[in-house]
């Protein structure tokens, strides 16, 4: 039992880094953000290819933070000055693009059968000695995360990319380029991604390019919504929430006889679907409120 | 020293917004543009001010080409525009939207922000300074720490302006600064025009109400279908027979 | 004369990227966001045709089922959810549209399950032109996907509301002033773009295998064809389909088949830089 929680905790955490870089992105930013499945997908592959080769962990998650924030580069300049629903498109065709490619390219990533054996964290450790050590990485990992997005919203840096955010060209009239603050967005939140993704791959040892479909994205962009768009706090709640969803619906298939792994995806794609649709109709700030009033 | 307009032709589709404009406004002057709606006065402010692009034309502020720069660039030049329908950052306050208008701060970089704390509290500090000066000087005392989206119409085109002061400009191009005011605010907004323009920042200003800018501004032009039909003192250009003609037809 | 193969398979898959196109150029540029359930709308004609000929045994009665039933599952979208966020921003469309493109995916994995299913078509000899050979399928498509641009021109161009919607695609504010009902336009707009969808899908079925995720992933293609094409343009986004059917298998000898989607990527990515209004697109850009 208590494997089990700390097993919900790693991964609930992994999604909590994931909603951060998204609340900065589009909670403070304002970027429709339909790809972050694709910056943790090369977080994950980077650190689970170094680590495969010997190269130690600490190295293989830098490498995957800053992969994964320089792949996000390249994206910003061709597509920061687009409309926000161009935007949209682009960043959601870069994450199929993504998993195109990790899909294709079978020498390095060993193609659809995926990268098994992928070294844990704490190896030396041993069993629930280790998967603890585990647990606190990654939760010092979110807390200084958190910390990060929390100065940045509430500095002058936040104050603008939230003006940005309310009017770009009224920004532009000032004498600001937005771009020059979105791409800045784009990257940090692409980096945490990165490092979410390292910690997913070292965690469950064993990646597919099917753990990075747009499925993904959308859990998060639930939890951020559930929680209140725009707020940490929001990001943290929508993601507990997020977790009781996907955990509850596996706990669900168990107890419900003649329920099959597929059905079952098939109705948490679904219910994603209609919660998606619900809370943008009747409850766009989310169960936290008005992001106004923070 | 001046902004010069130079020949500026612009066209949408077969619709020609502005047809070899040429007007040239003294920097430190109030100066005020007129016409019927859909005579080009905005899309005026939108070349000038670089958000739309001329076909023809082009543009200098105290002898330095403005053409190849972008809105930013000319905002950082000496010269801010503000909008005919108020675009405050409505979900950030009076006194934040002020002082995210404030021009080089190092905290508006991540690098500055997480590696040179110390500075960037000694800015906040100053820059806090220049917002209360500014929030006095423009009355929004009572308003400074509610979400802007919350303001009246005229209160947005104070805070509009106010905003404009912040990147400390020689020239302020205001559209329509009184549309939708109730005349006591009118008469509050001119008074401060007035009283900026005593401190040497110069004002182009496009106005529909024809009697407010009359009292405010020593110069004018008037402008019809993308052209300019005259210019000079509000007296004189209003007698003007193509002015009478074009413009107050209708009217008188 | 392997590259005049390629080019007849292309203008095939072309037809059905256009198709797809339209049907998001049509929303895009009347209802102003890109609708990202068009893929699973797909899907759901292709399960729809599918069905329907199980039962009857006819192409035809597919193709019937596929239009209807598609048809109505957009306009119910429409009124259940696109109609009451009209007014809202466009990330509020954006995400109700990847919403529902999820929930229409559930319900056809759960009603149909996930094993890859296929249109029972008699196979026949090809026509050999030379060294090319065209199928009869191949061309029954090309002339079923003919006859349906055929019809949705004839609507948009020849009747009163696919004037109006065209006016409204032009210019919304004139549209309104000038006494355009937009319940109406929006009505017919729905579902002209989920029937437009659904041939679609059928379309793709017939030459695929049927699987609830396999509509998902011509959305990108659609989308970079509708761009290229111009947004709001109608024959931009036929002609942009075609040319991208016919990119992509060309290409595929170089590229690779997997990289098909990459290329549409690539291309969007390049159209949105060099010429955002695409091909045949008006004054309002993506900038």
């Amino acid at each position: 039992m208590e494997a089990y929680f700390i097993a919900i905790g790693i991964i609930a955490l992994i999604y909590v880094i994931l909603s951060l870089g998204l609340t900065l992105q589009y909670g403070l930013t304002g970027l429709i953000n339909f790809g972050h499945v694709g910056f943790f997908a090369i977080g994950a592959y980077t650190s689970a290819l170094l680590a495969l080769k010997g190269v130690p962990l600490v190295l293989s998650f830098a490498a995957a933070a800053a992969l994964a924030g320089l792949a996000a580069w390249p994206l910003g300049l061709v597509s920061l000055r687009l409309r926000d629903d161009y935007f949209a498109i682009v960043t959601l065709g870069f994450s199929e693009v993504v998993r195109i490619v990790i899909t294709s390219e079978g020498w390095l990533t060993n193609g659809v059968q995926g990268l098994p054996g992928i070294p844990r964290l704490y190896e030396g450790l041993g069993g629930s000695a280790a998967q603890l050590a585990v647990l606190v990485t990654v939760l010092a990992v979110t807390l200084v995360g958190t910390w990060i997005i929390r100065r940045i919203a509430g500095s002058p840096f936040g104050r603008l990319i939230e003006a940005i955010r309310d009017n770009e060209e009224a920004v532009q009239a000032l004498g600001k380029d937005p771009a020059r603050f979105k791409i800045q967005v784009l990257v940090v939140g692409a980096a945490l991604a990165g490092i979410a993704g390292a910690f997913y791959a070292h965690y469950i040892t064993y990646i597919v390019p099917d753990q990075f479909i747009p499925l993904v994205t959308f859990y998060v962009w639930m939890a951020i919504i559930m929680g209140g768009v725009g707020r940490v706090s929001g990001a943290i709640v929508g993601t507990a929430i997020l977790m009781l969803f996907l955990e509850g619906s596996r706990f669900l298939r168990d107890i419900v006889p003649g329920v099959s792994e597929v059905d079952m995806a098939s109705v948490r794609i679904g219910a994603v679907g209609l919660l998606l649709v619900l809370f943008i109709m009747y409850r766009p700030q989310g169960l936290m409120g008005d992001y106004t009033k923070r | 020293m001046s902004l010069e307009i130079h020949d500026i032709s612009k066209a949408f589709g077969g619709f020609r917004a502005l047809d070899g404009v040429r007007l040239t406004i003294e920097t430190g002057s109030l100066f005020g543009i007129i016409g019927p709606n859909g005579a080009g006065k905005s899309t005026l402010f939108s070349v000038v001010s670089g958000f739309a692009r001329a076909d023809e034309g082009q543009i200098r502020l105290d002898g330095q080409s403005l053409d190849s720069l972008s809105p930013p660039a000319r905002a950082r030049a000496g010269m801010v525009r503000t909008f005919q329908v108020p675009r405050e950052f409505r979900h950030l306050t009076v006194r934040e939207n002020l002082m995210a208008a404030a021009p080089k701060q190092t905290g508006e970089s991540l690098l500055g922000l997480f590696f040179r704390p110390g500075r960037v509290r000694e800015e906040e500090g100053a820059i806090a300074e220049r917002v209360n000066e500014t929030i006095r000087f423009l009355k929004l005392s009572a308003v400074a720490d509610q979400p802007s989206g919350k303001l009246s119409g005229g209160q947005k085109k104070l805070l509009e302006l106010g905003r404009a002061l912040m990147v400390e400009p020689r020239l302020i191009l205001l559209d329509e600064p009184f549309a939708g005011v109730n005349p006591v605010l009118i008469g509050e907004i001119m008074e401060r025009i007035t009283e900026l323009n005593t401190r040497g920042i110069g004002f182009v200003i496009i106005e529909h109400d024809l009697e407010a800018l009359t009292r405010l501004v020593p110069q004018l032009a008037v402008m019809d279908r993308g052209k300019v039909l005259a210019q000079g003192a509000p007296q004189a250009v209003l007698d003007d027979a193509l002015v009478r003609e074009a413009y107050l037809g209708g009217v008188s | 004369m392997f590259y005049a193969q390629l080019l007849v398979n292309g203008l095939v898959q072309g037809l059905v990227i256009g198709l797809a196109a339209l049907s998001i150029t049509l929303v895009f540029g009347i209802a102003r966001f890109p609708n990202a359930a068009t893929g699973d709308f797909m899907t759901f004609g292709a399960y729809s045709a599918l069905s329907a000929h199980k039962v009857t045994g006819s192409i035809a009665m597919g193709g019937l089922a596929a239009i209807i039933a598609t048809g109505v599952i957009s306009l119910l979208a429409y009124l259940a959810v696109f109609r009451r966020l009209a007014e809202r921003s466009v990330v509020a469309l954006l995400v109700a549209s990847i919403g529902i493109a999820f929930f229409i995916r559930a319900v056809l994995g759960v009603a149909f399950g996930h094993s890859q299913q296929v249109f029972q078509v008699p196979l026949s000899r090809p026509y050999v032109f030379g060294s090319v050979r065209i199928t009869p399928l191949d061309l029954q498509l090309a002339l079923v996907a003919l006859a349906a641009l055929a019809l949705v021109f004839a609507i948009l161009y020849l009747t009163p509301i696919g004037r109006q919607m065209r006016a409204v695609a032009d210019n919304r504010d004139l549209a309104r002033v000038s006494g355009i009902r937009p319940d109406r336009v929006m009505i017919a707009l729905w579902l002209l773009a989920g029937s437009v969808a659904g041939i679609a899908g059928m379309m793709l079925g017939i030459k695929t295998i049927v699987t609830p995720e396999f509509g998902w992933e011509m959305l990108l293609p659609a989308f970079t064809a509708g761009i290229l094409g111009g947004i709001g343009s109608p024959v931009g986004a036929v002609v942009a389909g075609l040319i991208l059917g016919v990119v992509q298998e060309v290409s595929t000898p170089f590229v690779g088949f997997t990289y098909k989607i990459a290329l549409a990527f690539i291309i969007m990515l390049a159209v949105l830089l060099v010429r955002p209004r695409g091909l045949f697109g008006r004054l309002e850009g993506a900038r």
